[in-house]
């Protein structure tokens, strides 16, 4: 009797997590068409509980040292810029300040808007930046974000110790700032909206470091409380004395760490337990518009994907055929469609789809076209031996470059290709010391949106991302007339600089990234804006 | 016993100075810069790349490393990480939340498996045995990750009965995740005891204690239990040791923020103060864990002294 009980219930059991099974298909079905969003929402529908976006592992809260995402989406909340992005149109819209203004691009005049306070009461003047500023410049503090005042008259004194201040900041009353730069540079209303240039209120440099671990900002949401390891607590700064404050009154971000985290965020928005995640993994794009219908938000971003030719080398460096037979090898669609489920973009220019000086047709060479790839590598003279191709490694790279060199082999008929997979540090490492001999992965993405920055720091002989040895002194001398032009004519002077790298190619564009937003069905208005930042603070809860 | 606890715990300390050595010297051996790792692909300038290098102490040869990070944990300042966090910070934070996960997946592996193991010594051959047969061999042959996967999916996602992720539902954040760690050391203790019982139930002296006329319940849980713990013991020991570290797979899908996600993290950023402290603290653990099973062992079975 008591056997029979035993059988009975183990088959039961068996039976539930079959059943279970087999309805998790249906249930799938079943929610998308279920999903009515209606797009009109009242005030008074809206929500007192928090909204929960993704967080991962912050390195710092101060904006002047932090340069990833993670700690970067809780300080566009806390801290507010002289100007930020428009999420829709791109552009640059003052902010704490009411003018930022010009007569040649290279003295600038800042003027403060009246009544912007910190969380903790004090008000925000033309000091909290000025100080803020010569803080990051200074060497000394070791601030990671201390290159973005290179161009201001004074840094280089700054850094060689002869000045303790950059002398091109000027306080011509406690609500106006004068910056004079040591170049006519017309973009600068852009980079302005950096979070290098966020202010800080005094007590910050009383203990910097604790400061970055809990900052009192002057943004639209105050840091309640931060736990490196679980979440962070914003809420709503009510006293904020911008336009458009913060749509919920309550933000937590979720801390998701380790190598799964982006897969368990996933699943936690499908359980309802986070409300909206960005950057939705690769392994679930096949099946994300089936998982949430509706409730799926793909914007078009700046993160480019190209490789790194190492121009130092003989072999590629004299040897403009072999390069652009390279890259003219390459079948980007097919990979995208294979590899990515079409979630990328095909590269075929520099500057990115995201600003309006974006040309589809930049590149000439950058499309598939076998048999013209086949004639430039034979007047190339063809390559000897075995080509190395550079990757950093745990970074899901291993596929698509299998693929390109696959795609090389085929056409071009180059038999061996060696991997070297490194992890992030010494790759780097490697780059730096110019000792790659083939082909590397890179990635650019833009800090602030200007095709000034799609170019300057990659390609300019000088430039801090040039891993190439790259070194055309035509290319430097059209970038700096672009950045002194009016902004009128910038994008048509930009594009020139941009086909002088064409022409060389140093580089081989692959694609633009897509980034793909999930949400639940209590919130709306879910933006990402053309830098990937989720715009968190126009996002509201419904319930 | 008491001297022989005290012996093993004066070894303690040269074994736990020659880990920190040792772990130091590996991550001083780790190819390319750590600051730099930090900046991600936009470059740091040189002076900005030399004050942190001097912040971090990175410019120093590495016995001078060394001793400075031995002269601060003497002192119990373990260092900090790059973002300025002290290491016994996040020791407090994340210890914790490992020592409850492997609480549950132990309590887990004794309850069910020792249930299942007896069970299935008793009723040998018989339809239940085999049924735990069939389910323990699956559960050795299952990726974790797999199992995790599934409960996540069909747990969290489907019946939405516990959270997917995360702590913050207190004690049932720990059901899911300490299930799927327990699960597969479970099938491993329904075997072991299994066999031991089975073995020890065959014993003369079983024969004799039922020749007494000793209840059946008391000879299997005074007699033949007894004997048969001995291995489980140890393998549990072995398993509490290994779970403090070797989490990192299960913490980092279910997002538990314990120690194993941290030395992950930690050893991706080359951050060696957060490495040494978390290994140091973790040797020790092992230490006394292994301690505790011989003490057990011992008390278990008195053949087995320590004297």
């Amino acid at each position: 009797m008591r056997r029979r009980t035993a059988r009975t219930l183990i088959f039961a059991l068996t039976m539930t997590v079959l059943v279970a099974g087999c309805g998790a298909q249906d249930a799938a079905v079943t929610t998308t068409e279920a999903d009515d969003i209606d797009e009109v929402v009242d005030d008074d529908q809206q929500a007192d509980s928090a909204l929960t976006a993704f967080g991962c592992t912050v390195q710092t809260l101060l904006p002047q040292d932090s340069r990833e995402v993670c700690g970067g989406r809780i300080v566009a909340q806390v801290f507010s810029g002289l100007a930020e992005l428009d999420p829709v149109t791109g552009e640059p819209v003052p902010l704490v300040a009411s003018s930022i203004e010009t007569e040649d691009a290279t003295t600038w005049t800042v003027k403060l808007v009246d009544g912007w306070t910190f969380h903790n009461g004090e008000p925000v003047t033309a000091r909290s930046f000025v100080d803020a500023w010569n803080f990051t410049a200074d060497p000394d503090n070791g601030m990671r974000n201390a290159d973005f005042f290179a161009d201001i008259v004074g840094y280089d004194e700054l850094q060689s110790g002869q000045s303790e201040e950059l002398s091109g900041l000027e306080l011509i009353d406690e609500m106006t700032i004068e910056i004079t730069l040591q170049e006519p540079f017309a973009p600068f209303l852009a980079k302005l909206t950096d979070s290098a240039f966020y202010p800080l209120p005094s007590i910050a440099y009383e203990d910097i470091a604790a400061y970055g671990r809990q900052p009192v900002g002057n943004g639209r949401y105050e840091l309640m409380s931060f736990d490196p390891d679980r979440e962070a607590v914003l809420q709503r700064y009510e006293a904020w004395a911008g336009p458009n404050p913060g749509e919920t009154k309550e933000i937590v971000f979720i801390i998701y760490t380790g190598d799964a985290a982006l897969q368990t965020a996933y699943l936690d928005v499908q359980a309802g337990a986070l409300d909206v995640l960005e950057d939705v993994p690769a392994e679930n794009l096949t099946t994300v518009d089936d998982d949430f219908g509706d409730r799926v938000v793909r914007t078009p971003t700046s993160s480019f994907t190209f490789l790194g030719l190492p121009m130092y080398d003989e072999n590629f460096g004299d040897n403009a055929p072999l390069r652009q037979a390279l890259s003219l090898a390459i079948d980007r669609q097919a990979i995208i469609e294979s590899i990515f489920d079409g979630g990328l973009e095909p590269a075929t220019a520099l500057i990115p789809p995201v600003l309006e000086s974006h040309r589809a047709d930049a590149c000439d060479t950058c499309t598939f076209d076998p048999d013209r790839a086949v004639a430039l590598f034979e007047e190339a003279g063809g390559w000897e031996g075995p080509m190395t191709v550079y990757f950093n490694s745990g970074s899901g790279h291993e596929e698509w470059v299998e693929a390109i060199t696959n795609q090389w082999r085929q056409v071009l008929g180059i038999d061996t290709f060696v991997y070297q997979s490194m992890e992030f540090a010494p790759y780097l490492q490697t780059l730096e010391e110019f000792e790659a001999t083939g082909p590397f992965r890179l990635g650019w993405s833009l800090a602030y949106l200007s095709p000034e920055y799609a170019l300057s720091d990659v390609y300019r002989s000088s430039g801090g991302a040039n891993f190439f040895g790259y070194d055309n002194e035509e290319f430097d001398e059209a970038l700096e007339f672009a950045n002194a032009a009016d902004p009128g004519d910038a994008d048509e002077l930009y594009q020139v600089a941009e086909d002088i790298v064409l022409d060389d190619l140093p580089v081989i564009p692959l694609w633009y990234g897509v980034s793909t937003t999930v949400h639940t069905d209590r919130v709306r208005n879910v933006t990402v804006d053309a830098t990937t930042y989720l715009r968190v603070e126009r996002i509201r809860v419904v319930d | 016993m008491a001297r022989y606890a005290a012996g093993r715990v004066a070894q303690f300390v040269p074994i736990l100075l020659a880990a920190t050595l040792l772990v130091h010297a590996l991550v001083f051996l780790l190819p390319g810069d750590p600051v730099q790792s930090l900046a991600g692909q936009r470059p740091l300038t040189d002076e900005v790349r030399a004050a942190l290098h001097a912040r971090y102490g990175l410019d120093s040869p590495f016995l001078i490393r060394y001793l400075r990070w031995l002269g601060g944990a003497l002192t119990g300042d373990l260092g900090e990480t790059f973002g300025g966090r002290s290491v016994s910070s996040i020791l407090a934070s994340r210890f914790p939340v490992t020592m409850r996960l492997a609480i549950v997946a132990v309590a887990v592996e004794v309850m069910i498996g020792g249930v299942a193991g007896v069970v299935t010594a008793l009723r040998r051959n018989r339809y239940l045995d085999n049924v735990v047969l069939v389910a323990t061999t699956v559960l050795i042959a299952v990726p974790v990750f797999v199992l995790a996967y599934l409960g996540q999916l069909v747990l969290g996602v489907r019946l939405g009965w516990l959270p997917i992720s995360g702590t913050a539902a207190g004690w049932r954040s720990y059901v899911l995740p300490g299930v799927v760690i327990g699960a597969v050391s479970l099938a491993y203790v329904v075997r072991l005891l299994r066999a031991g019982l089975t073995d020890a139930l065959a014993q003369p002296y079983i024969l004799t204690a039922r020749a007494k006329g000793l209840p059946e319940r008391r000879v299997v849980t005074r007699h033949a239990l007894r004997n048969a713990a001995i291995p489980v013991v140890t393998f549990i020991g072995a398993d509490l040791g290994a779970l403090m570290a070797g989490a990192v797979v299960t913490e980092g899908i279910f997002n538990i923020p314990g120690i194993g996600g941290e030395l992950f993290r930690a050893l991706q950023a080359r951050e060696a103060a957060v490495i040494v402290g978390i290994v140091t603290v973790l040797v020790a653990v092992f230490l006394v864990v292994n301690l505790l099973v011989d003490l057990a062992t011992a008390w278990l079975d008195p053949r087995t002294t320590h004297e």
